[in-house]
């Protein structure tokens, strides 16, 4: 009786046996393509990057129309907006004397750079567009309501950070653009009763636009205010866990 | 005698429906991934074609007229042209951020959660909404630039004469009434604490006058309008029977509020020129120098 013989493994197996599981590759990935839910789940729940989700989610929630990936988007142009900034720190000086010579060579002769500052702005309008898109779409979704009822304030706290850093952000290319915006949005900062003209002062570092004003607003804009946001996105993401998820019918 | 403690209901998270529920991986963590990289390629394609602007460097002697504060404020920016400066740039705002965020604690039903427009009229009432407040804040807009006083009488002839000016737009109130001469001088209690008093002078026995002309049309009215037209608005939307409970009522301020904004930051944006002045975006230009010689730009 003939047994039938185990295929042999051909090149492309070969290859394959080779690359993904060899000792490397294995310290990195423990276990391969997680094929089974068990595994996909286990995936899920140890991988450092996926645990901020759950295992296993509502059917309803991971359709594109309930949610449109706004606030994930949101978060991910956060990601976004960290790479490119760090990537333009390199090059930028913020110094009168240098900030706006820095912000001609990261345009004219920096590699790329151009590019990765077309991607900053572009990504940071994107985010405060995103943010209140999300803020929308959790209204209309009434997901709010109890027991999300902080969640939500969190999120108003956010919306303001994202404006707060896009603002921040605004002044550092110290173009004529950039000088009167802030000088408008601090004018506006200065309008409020009792405390106006001292907020403005605490902005600006003086009674104008100038030097001290520019550092400040790069120290908030690339460590103060990414700080505060994570800190909030921390307890905003924790908190959609902790209140069971998404929101969803009753 | 036992007595029941009774606890307020809190409410929990819901308990998990498991044979609805798909796994994350893939179902989520692949929509997540697609739309990820769906924005990063867009961003990356618009990055190439567009480049992000850079002016001339910076200069305090030369002013771009009009001044603009950053796209997002220009809602702001806008509304101060119509009213108290304290008022339009920090309090309204202010106000408005508590008012949102306190949403969930006055509308603390749990029905209609996590579904688009669960109540029953709420399509109905977002869409009136949005367009009363669309409408309504153009109206208002160009009410106060006078260009409908100035249209009536361009296109129809229609002229209040000197009776009707103070229905121009709102300042015309403080200047073409007939105030008697003690309205701008109204005397009354002191309440200026020194620390209310950002110049030094004065002090908490001193008398304050009220300019009740000015008050009124850079305070007053502005406060009125907009605390009484969404109250209007959810009054009738009450008296039609579509706002039922605080959800609808919600609803419909929401609605009104994201089209005002919109309408606000559009204006701010593409509509305001030279001086602050009302015109077509297409007629938009700034120009740049010492006010009287400015260059093109």
């Amino acid at each position: 009786m003939a047994v039938e013989a185990p295929a042999k493994p051909t090149l492309a197996d070969k290859i394959y046996d080779k690359m993904f599981h060899n000792y490397v590759w294995k310290s990195i990935f423990r276990t391969g393509y997680p094929n089974t839910p068990r595994n996909q789940m286990l995936v899920v729940a140890t991988n450092v990057f996926l645990h901020l989700h759950p295992t296993r989610i509502h059917r309803t929630h991971v359709k594109i129309t309930h949610t449109y990936c706004l606030g994930g988007l949101s978060f991910f142009m956060f990601l976004g907006l960290t790479v490119t900034g760090i990537l333009l720190m390199f090059y930028y000086v913020p110094s009168v004397e240098r900030a706006y010579l820095d912000m001609q060579n990261i345009t004219t002769t920096v590699q790329f750079g151009q590019l990765m500052r077309n991607m900053h702005r572009w990504m940071a309008h994107a985010m405060v567009i995103l943010v209140f898109m999300h803020m929308m779409r959790v209204f209309y979704t009434g997901a709010y309501k109890p027991p999300r009822e902080f969640n939500w304030v969190v999120g108003v706290i956010l919306l303001v950070l994202t404006f707060l850093l896009s603002f921040t952000g605004y002044l550092l290319p110290w173009d004529q653009l950039a000088f009167w915006a802030i000088t408008v949005g601090t004018n506006i900062a200065g309008s409020a009763p009792v405390l106006g003209p001292k907020t403005r002062f605490w902005m600006l570092g003086g009674f104008e636009v100038g030097a001290d004003s520019l550092i400040r607003f790069y120290t908030l804009h690339v460590i103060g205010l990414p700080l505060l946001a994570a800190i909030f996105m921390a307890v905003h993401f924790w908190r959609i866990r902790r209140d069971g998820g998404l929101a969803r019918p009753l | 005698m036992a007595t029941a403690v009774v606890a307020r209901p809190v409410a929990r998270p819901q308990a998990r429906a498991r044979d609805e529920e798909v796994l994350v991986w893939p179902d989520l963590v692949f929509v997540e991934f697609i739309s990820a990289l769906l924005f990063t390629v867009t961003l990356f394609i618009l990055s190439v074609l567009i480049n992000a602007p850079l002016l001339d460097q910076a200069n305090a002697d030369v002013t771009p007229n009009p001044s603009k504060a950053p796209w997002y404020l220009l809602n702001l920016q806008e509304l101060l042209l119509h009213m108290n400066a304290a008022m339009a740039g920090i309090i309204i705002p202010t106000v408005w951020l508590i008012i949102m965020g306190a949403f969930p604690y006055f509308d603390r039903d749990t029905d209609g959660q996590g579904a688009w427009f669960a109540t029953e009229n709420a399509v109905k009432i977002t869409i009136v909404s949005g367009i009363v407040g669309f409408v309504g804040t153009w109206l208002l807009i160009l009410w106060d630039s006078g260009k409908i006083a100035f249209f009536l009488n361009d296109w129809f002839g229609l002229s209040g004469g000197d009776s009707l000016r103070f229905l121009e737009n709102v300042r015309s109130m403080q200047s073409q009434l007939p105030w008697p001469e003690w309205a701008s001088e109204i005397t009354y209690l002191p309440f200026n604490l020194k620390i209310l008093d950002g110049t030094g002078s004065g002090g908490p026995t001193t008398f304050q006058h009220l300019d009740f002309p000015g008050w009124l049309v850079e305070q007053g009215i502005p406060i009125a309008v907009l605390l009484g037209l969404p109250c209007l608005l959810i009054y009738t939307l009450w008296r039609m029977g579509w706002v039922v409970n605080r959800r609808d009522a919600l609803l419909a301020l929401f609605s009104g509020f994201i089209a005002a904004y919109g309408v606000l930051t559009l204006v701010g944006t593409a509509f305001r020129g030279q001086g602050q002045e009302l015109v077509f975006p297409w007629e938009l230009k700034v120009s740049e120098g010492i006010p009287g010689q400015e260059a093109g730009h």
